[in-house]
Formats: structure tokens, C-alpha cells, sequence
């Protein structure tokens, strides 16, 4: 019998089945933008859109599933009080070429956006999202996803798994909705070889050997259980955070947000939610004006203590995916790998 | 900057004098951390205890004001210590017999007594410096906003010369810009006394061939700087003035006698991308476009132009800068406003002023920039400068004297006020910079910095707002107790509107080169009464 969870996509039908793919729902993908940045973009036309599966899209799906600036409800003012209503309904959307460590992301921030109660505005994107991701048989020079346990390949969490063979995708079903979509547009696809097998073995044994950054990721996570980090290491990471934010922002799963009403007209406005980070002052200042984080010493405690010590301690596994963004855009040089390369030097206490 | 921004974190000893670096230029100061973290040494002079200050292995922390005097102890240290560049000063330096003899001459105590600084420290600097190969200084407006500015310049021009610390990689003597394109437009001579490129307005050849491209005549006598222009006051030559980008309401020192020259113009026109103080005095505002939705370049302070691309098309009816001087132009018939293309500036700018020889845009397209001098399409551009020799051949040592700032304490006004940046979530007079909710929200109000001894002194609650007065004017402002700054001095910056500090800064300033003295003003304090 036919083991619908596996299958081979040979590369000359990954157009064609996106076209059909698109037509069903939203097609978002890596896209290389004329200025040479690839980003995921929303595909209009799949015959002049440039997916680009070899370099590392510089957002993840954050801006997609949580993005930067959202409505939550629109309200009135009438004589009988406010009156607010819900913002508008999403798309279903497919997510093609996704990496290991976003989807680990989005499984992440399910779990956060879960408890206590489900947050309506985020499901309503992520209940109608499909994910495919793609096995990186070659991790790119920031990247430290086998150390924090979200990749290079995965074992679940997606709706279906492509790793690139060479001249076929190795296609695998980890959802039901993926295997919906196989069983669908089962014309595509051939059955797996022993041959198929081998090859994404090798591939998985080789990929090992290709990462550049060597991160002690679970050691530290262990550490931090029960040792505190010297004060000293705060303090120097302190000093050189500029509170940019671009951590958090990059980070798939950093999920701060505030959130504010703008009003539109003296009667009509929006509810507000944004973005933003546990490391600006502004998020944890009181309004008589003190601060129970001093940015001085404390600045980056929160956000590497949460993803490293608190959610390690609650899920087994740190909330870093090791997907490397936070490397490039961190304009003092304190990312999240600074911190953890210090604190496996045994400077803590 | 002598040197290149990359050179820093090779250098073995980082002295950074005047600069609140980490506020001001972070990635510059990224660089000089990363050098710390390899070993180099850092030495920091200021009056205030910056962050970088915090992380120094030796922290002068001077009177405002005073610079001169360090500088010429610490090198006064450096001949009795015998650490002098000897060979060095034989080869590529001149007049070095005047400067010794008068550093002889100095009374080291005097010195201590004056700066407020104890000899056992300067000394301490002195020897980690001289005996580096490698050292580099960078300063910043903590040392040219003075009515000694120059001096101060010259003084550490003297001291990085008396090592040899200059010539080379890893070692040089580097002004770091406070804009982001401040050193372009100083290259394209928007100074009152020079072409393009520094080419002196007495340069026969050069002044010949900027009238034959620009098919005018070109004056041969320097023009104004700006404290001249704004502080010309109602009896002033000037009826007319066009300010692009620049907020002098707010940014240029004793502000009352700005406002009066600028309200008695016959006519002000200003550009910028949102109404400033300075635009609601205008009579012509023209709304210009943002860095996203123009292309051109970028000279940053390690001279290197690089170049930038339109994001958007121009939002509105704002135009890009030089789309509005090249319509002025054109309505007031000047010729060869018709550039059709960033490019075809550029052709003119490498045609016409050598260091941007080679600047071609095709060659700015490939990689992340050039650094001037650039002479010609194959050269390479340059790493740091003065190999070989100085501009005007052998570097010449001049004795500065310390003298005081043009106000000092006394018993009226008791305090120094220093006025500088105050955070890096603001940029000057913050006209751009409170347009964004989130950095309103990070740093929302002007806080004067005090000692705690101060404090405690005139009973002040924490938080508690006060009046500063100088003889020019007042601002009410709160107050933060930190150990930045030392007792006596206090800070603040000149972000904000509601307290605009620069009606009390003094309008003296330096004879050369014209910058004014906002680093040192006398002031009182005074706690608001509660009526």
C-alpha cells in the first residue's frame, strides 16, 4: 500500500503545484526583492515571482502571524456607550519554504498565545495558515538550530516537510492538513524509493557537520537551572544593548506587545496592538516613574533568562531556535549568542 | 577621522577625549569596546561619567573647560618620562623645541590645580599612551565647543605627534562627525571659506575652474559661519536666509538674539521634512523628503562615501533636497541647474574636487563605499591618511595655553552648565525623533543632571523640577541625582522644546573657527517655589 505520508515531488512539478496551490489560498514565500533581500512575500503571479529556497529570508513568519502592527477591533462612540466590533476575517494562507527553526517559532507561539485563554486575533490568522517547511542542507553562517534542538530537519509541527534531494523534494506529511493537501494533488508525486531514503539520511548525517557557530545552547540551559550568571556578565551586555529593540523584533519567538487606541475621529478609532520589547525601558517603567528592571545592569536579564532558563525549565527545550537573526541586527554586539558563549565560559556563580 | 572606524578595535590604546560615545555614536563605540575586550587600553577625558567613562582603565575626569592644561601635562608626563617619540619628530615634524621648552616651563601642581585632576592620574595616562605604538585618539564636541576649540585640536594634534601615534593604521588622531552626512557637506565646502574639497577660496587654479564650470563669479573672501549669521541681530547685513534641515531656534546658542534676527529678516525660507520652530517662522516653508525617498550619497567620519538608495518615491508633495535647489536655482536663472541624475552630480563633484576623483557612482555601486582621497577611477581610496607626510609636509607643533572658558563661576552663578546630547533616543532638537511614538515613550522629557551633593544642598525632592538661570535667560527643567556628573557642574541636553537650555548658553565663541562655547556656561539653581 501507498504510504501517503512520504512522498517524492520531483523538482520540474514544484511550479505547477504551487500555481494550483495559489489558486485555493494566499501563497506566501521567500521572494529575492530587487534590492537582493529575500523576505516572505505574498505571490501574485508564481511564473515572475523569484523564490529564492538558498538564502535565509531575513523576517520569519512574525510579520505574517503576529505582525508588527495589527488592528484587534475597531470601536464607536454612541449615546449608548462603545461598541466595538472585531477586525476584518483573514485569507487562508499557505506558507511555502519555511525554515525549521520559524516553524519551531510558530509552534512556540502557539503554546504563548494559547494560555490562559485563546487569543482570538492570532488564531484567526494561524488557524487558516498551512505550513511547508524546508530541511536546510545548508545552514547559513549565523545559524545554531541543531544546538537549541529546532532543525536542521524536522520530526513534527508542520503540515508538510520538503528536503531538497538535488533533482526531487523529499516530501513528508506531518499534519493533517498536509496530508490532505498530498492526497489532493497526488498526481505530483512519486512514491518514495529506498534509494529516496538513503539519500535524505545522508543528507541529515552531513548537515551535522556544516554548522560554523559552535553554541553550547543545552549546557547553558542547564546551567542556568540552578546557578545564576555574574552580575558582571549583566552589566557588561547592559552597557552595550542600545535598546533598539531589533532583537525582539527579528526574533520569531519574542511575542512583547502593547497595545494602544488611536482614535480616528472624535467618535471612531482603533485598538492598537504592536510590537515590543521586554528590553526598552519604557515596556516595564511604572507611571510614578520607577522602573523595577534597571536598563543599567538588567537590560538583557529578561529577555535571555526567559528564552533560556524559564521556558527550558517549562517546556524542556529553550525558546531560542537558534535561527541566527539576532547575530546580524544587534547593533552593540550583545546577541543572544555573546551571552550564551559567555556563560558557558563559567562565569557564573 | 585620520584613521578607519575598523581601525579601532585594533588599536592598543583608545584615549577618547570629549565624546559621550555610546550615546552618540554607537558603532563607533562598539568598536572601541571590542578593542577593550582584545586587550587595548581606554583612557577617557570628560567631565562627566559617560558609560564609556564607567568602562575606562583610566577616567580623567577634568573641569569643563580645562582641556588644554590636561593635554599639555600629560605630555609634559611623557618627556620626563622619557617617552617621546624622538625619531619620529627629527623626521615629520617641525618647531618641536618651542612646544618642550614651554612644556618645561609648566608647573605640573598648577596643572593638577587647574583641572582639578591629581598628578599620579595624569601620569598614569600619560605613560599608557606614549608607550603604545598603536594609540589612537578620537574626540568629539566636547573638545571644539570652546572659545579654545582650536587650541584644543591643536593640543591633541601635538600630543598624538610627540608619540608618533599619527601616519599609521591603528594609531592617528580621529574627530568623529556628529551627523551622519556632517563631513559631506563639509567636503562640498557648505563652510564659509573654502571650494570643494578644502581648496582654499586663495587658490588661483581651483577658483578659475569652479567660475568656468559654474559660469559665475566665485567671492574671494570667506563668507559667514553660521553663529555669524543667526546672531547677526536686527541691525545685521543679512535681510534674507534660506535653512535647510537645521533647527537654530532651538540648537544655536543664547537663542533670544536667534530670534531676533530671524524675525527682522526681509525673508526666511526653510526646508525640512516637518514644520520646526525654525519653519514656523518662515515665510516659505518647502516640505523636503525623507533619507528613504532620496538617492545620493553619504560621507561618513571615516571619510567614506557611500552611497544610498531611494526606498519610496517621496510622500506628499515633499520633494528631495536637491530637486528644490535645483527649482530655486533655475527661477533665479543660475545656470547648469539641470542636473538630470544623482549620478551626473557626482561626475561634476569627482570633475572638480580631487579627493572625489575616483568617486564614480558605477564604482560606489560595487561595494560599501570609498574613502577619500580618492584621486582617480583606479585608485582604491585610503585607509587612514598622512603616510608619508602631513598635508602641508611636516607637522608642525604649536604651544597652546590653557586659558578660561568666557564665563566661570562665581558666586551669582555657581554652577557649569554642559549641554550636549542627552540620550540616544533623541537626535539634536529632536524634530524628527519625537515623531515616534516609541522613543517619546523611552525618553519623554529633558532632565537636568545633578550631583547628589548639590542636591542634597538645595533640599531637592528626587524628580523635583528647578529654574536655571544664566544672565541670559532661564528654563524650568527636572532634575535626575546621578554621579555622572561631578558636584558643581550640571547637564542637560538640547532635545526638547519646553526647555529650550540654550537661551542661557553664552553666544562666545571660538575666533577661528567660529564654534561656539556650549560645553561651559555659569548658572543658579533655583528650587521652584511651590505658590
Amino acid at each position: 500500500m501507498l504510504d501517503l505520508n512520504e512522498m517524492i515531488l520531483p523538482k520540474d512539478n514544484l511550479t505547477p503545484l504551487l500555481r494550483k496551490l495559489a489558486k485555493d489560498a494566499r501563497l506566501i514565500a521567500p521572494i529575492k526583492n530587487s534590492y537582493g533581500d529575500t523576505l516572505f512575500t505574498v505571490i501574485d503571479d508564481i511564473d515572475k515571482a523569484a523564490i529564492d529556497l538558498e538564502n535565509q529570508p531575513q523576517a520569519s513568519l512574525k510579520p505574517y502571524l503576529l505582525p508588527q502592527q495589527e488592528t484587534l477591533a475597531t470601536y464607536r462612540n454612541t449615546e449608548g456607550g462603545y461598541i466595538f466590533a472585531e477586525a476584518d476575517e483573514e485569507p487562508e494562507s499557505i506558507y511555502f519554504g519555511v525554515r525549521s527553526c520559524d516553524l519551531t517559532a510558530v509552534l512556540y507561539t502557539d503554546l504563548v498565545f494559547s494560555r490562559p485563554v485563546k487569543d482570538s486575533s492570532y488564531f484567526k490568522r494561524r488557524n487558516k495558515s498551512l505550513l511547508i517547511t524546508i530541511g536546510c542542507n545548508h545552514p547559513f553562517s549565523n545559524c545554531f538550530c541543531e544546538a537549541s534542538n529546532s532543525g536542521p530537519y524536522l520530526e513534527y509541527g508542520y503540515d508538510l516537510q520538503f528536503i531538497d534531494l538535488g533533482d526531487a523534494y523529499f516530501v513528508s506529511a506531518g499534519r493533517r492538513k498536509g496530508l490532505d493537501l498530498l492526497e489532493k494533488w497526488l498526481y505530483f508525486f512519486r512514491a518514495v524509493t529506498d534509494s529516496d531514503r538513503e539519500k535524505r539520511y545522508q543528507l541529515q548525517l552531513e548537515v551535522r557537520g556544516k554548522f560554523t557557530q559552535n553554541i553550547q545552547v543545552s549546557q547553558v540551559c542547564q546551567l542556568l537551572q540552578d546557578h545564576e550568571v555574574d552580575d558582571s556578565i549583566w552589566r557588561k551586555l547592559s552597557g552595550r544593548c542600545y535598546d533598539c529593540g531589533g532583537c525582539a523584533y527579528v526574533c520569531p519567538t519574542c511575542t512583547c506587545f502593547s497595545v494602544d487606541d488611536a482614535a480616528i475621529d472624535e467618535n471612531h478609532g482603533l485598538r492598537l496592538r504592536s510590537w515590543d520589547a521586554c528590553t526598552s525601558s519604557g515596556f516595564t517603567r511604572m507611571t510614578g516613574g520607577h522602573n523595577p528592571v534597571d536598563r543599567r545592569t538588567d537590560a538583557l536579564k529578561r529577555r535571555f533568562l526567559h528564552k533560556l532558563k524559564y521556558d527550558y525549565a517549562e517546556h524542556g527545550k529553550p525558546s531560542c531556535t537558534g535561527c541566527g537573526r539576532c547575530v546580524d541586527i544587534c547593533f552593540g554586539g550583545v546577541d543572544i549568542t555573546t551571552f550564551i558563549s559567555l556563560a558557558a565560559k563559567g562565569e557564573t556563580v | 577621522m585620520t584613521n578607519s572606524i575598523g581601525e579601532l578595535q585594533g588599536a592598543d590604546v583608545l584615549l577618547v577625549t570629549g565624546s559621550n560615545t555610546t550615546e552618540t555614536h554607537p558603532q563607533i563605540a562598539r568598536n572601541i569596546l571590542e578593542g577593550v575586550d582584545r586587550g587595548a587600553k581606554l583612557i577617557v577625558i570628560d567631565p562627566r561619567k559617560t558609560e564609556l567613562a564607567r568602562q575606562a582603565h583610566v577616567h580623567l575626569a577634568l573641569r569643563p573647560g580645562t582641556d588644554i592644561a590636561l593635554v599639555n601635562g600629560i605630555m609634559r608626563s611623557i618627556i620626563d618620562e622619557n617617552l617621546a617619540d624622538d625619531l619620529f619628530i627629527s623626521m615629520r615634524t617641525e618647531q618641536y623645541e618651542k612646544l618642550r621648552d614651554y612644556l618645561f616651563r609648566l608647573n605640573l601642581d598648577e596643572i593638577a590645580a587647574i583641572t582639578g585632576i591629581g598628578l599620579s592620574t595624569i601620569r598614569k595616562a600619560a605613560k599608557i599612551y606614549a608607550r603604545s605604538s598603536n594609540a589612537v585618539i578620537c574626540y568629539c564636541l566636547g573638545v571644539t565647543q570652546h572659545t579654545c576649540g582650536t587650541d584644543n585640536v591643536q593640543a591633541v594634534a601635538n600630543l598624538a605627534m610627540l608619540t608618533g601615534n599619527i601616519e599609521k593604521a591603528y594609531g592617528g588622531v580621529d574627530p568623529l562627525r556628529g551627523q551622519n552626512n556632517v563631513q559631506g557637506a563639509c567636503d562640498m565646502a557648505a563652510l564659509p571659506a573654502v571650494l570643494p574639497g578644502y581648496q582654499g577660496l586663495d587658490n588661483i587654479d581651483a577658483r578659475r575652474r569652479f567660475q568656468q564650470v559654474w559660469n559665475c563669479d566665485i567671492p574671494q573672501t570667506p563668507g559667514l559661519s553660521l553663529t555669524e549669521m543667526t546672531h547677526s541681530g536686527a541691525e545685521g547685513d543679512i535681510r534674507a536666509m534660506y535653512i535647510m534641515g537645521e533647527n537654530p531656534v532651538l540648537s544655536d546658542p543664547h537663542l533670544k538674539r536667534v530670534e531676533t534676527t530671524l524675525k527682522q529678516l526681509d525673508f526666511l525660507a526653510v526646508s525640512d521634512i516637518f514644520l520646526t520652530e525654525t519653519a514656523a517662522l518662515a515665510h516659505v516653508v518647502f516640505p523636503a523628503a525623507s533619507f528613504a525617498e532620496k538617492g545620493g550619497t553619504i560621507t561618513n567620519s571615516e571619510r567614506r562615501v557611500q552611497l544610498c538608495r531611494k526606498a519610496i518615491p517621496p510622500i506628499g508633495k515633499c520633494r528631495a533636497d536637491g530637486h528644490i535647489i535645483m527649482e530655486l536655482g533655475r527661477r533665479l536663472n543660475c545656470p547648469g541647474m539641470d542636473f538630470t541624475s544623482n549620478a551626473e552630480i557626482m561626475e561634476e563633484i569627482s570633475l572638480l574636487t580631487p579627493i572625489y576623483g575616483g568617486m564614480h557612482y558605477d564604482r560606489l555601486e560595487e561595494n560599501w563605499g570609498l574613502q577619500w582621497p580618492c584621486w582617480n577611477r583606479d585608485h582604491p581610496g585610503t585607509k587612514f591618511l598622512h603616510k608619508h607626510n602631513f598635508t602641508r609636509g611636516k607637522g608642525q607643533f604649536t604651544i597652546t595655553r590653557h586659558r578660561e572658558p568666557a564665563e566661570t563661576v562665581e558666586t551669582k552663578y555657581p554652577f557649569t552648565l554642559v549641554t550636549g546630547r542627552g540620550s540616544y533616543h533623541h537626535y539634536h532638537t529632536a524634530t524628527m525623533t519625537r515623531n515616534s511614538r516609541r522613543l517619546v515613550r523611552e525618553y519623554p522629557e529633558a532632565l537636568l543632571e545633578i550631583n547628589e551633593k548639590d542636591s542634597r544642598a538645595l533640599q531637592l525632592q528626587p524628580g523635583e523640577p528647578v529654574e536655571v538661570h544664566s544672565r541670559r535667560g532661564s528654563v524650568r527643567v527636572k532634575t535626575v541625582v546621578t554621579d555622572r556628573v561631578q558636584p558643581g557642574t550640571v547637564f542637560t541636553s538640547f532635545h526638547f522644546w519646553e526647555v529650550p537650555i540654550n537661551q542661557l548658553t553664552v553666544d562666545a565663541m571660538d575666533s577661528r573657527s567660529k564654534c561656539p562655547e556650549f560645553k561651559v556656561c555659569s548658572v543658579n539653581i533655583k528650587k521652584v517655589s511651590h505658590a
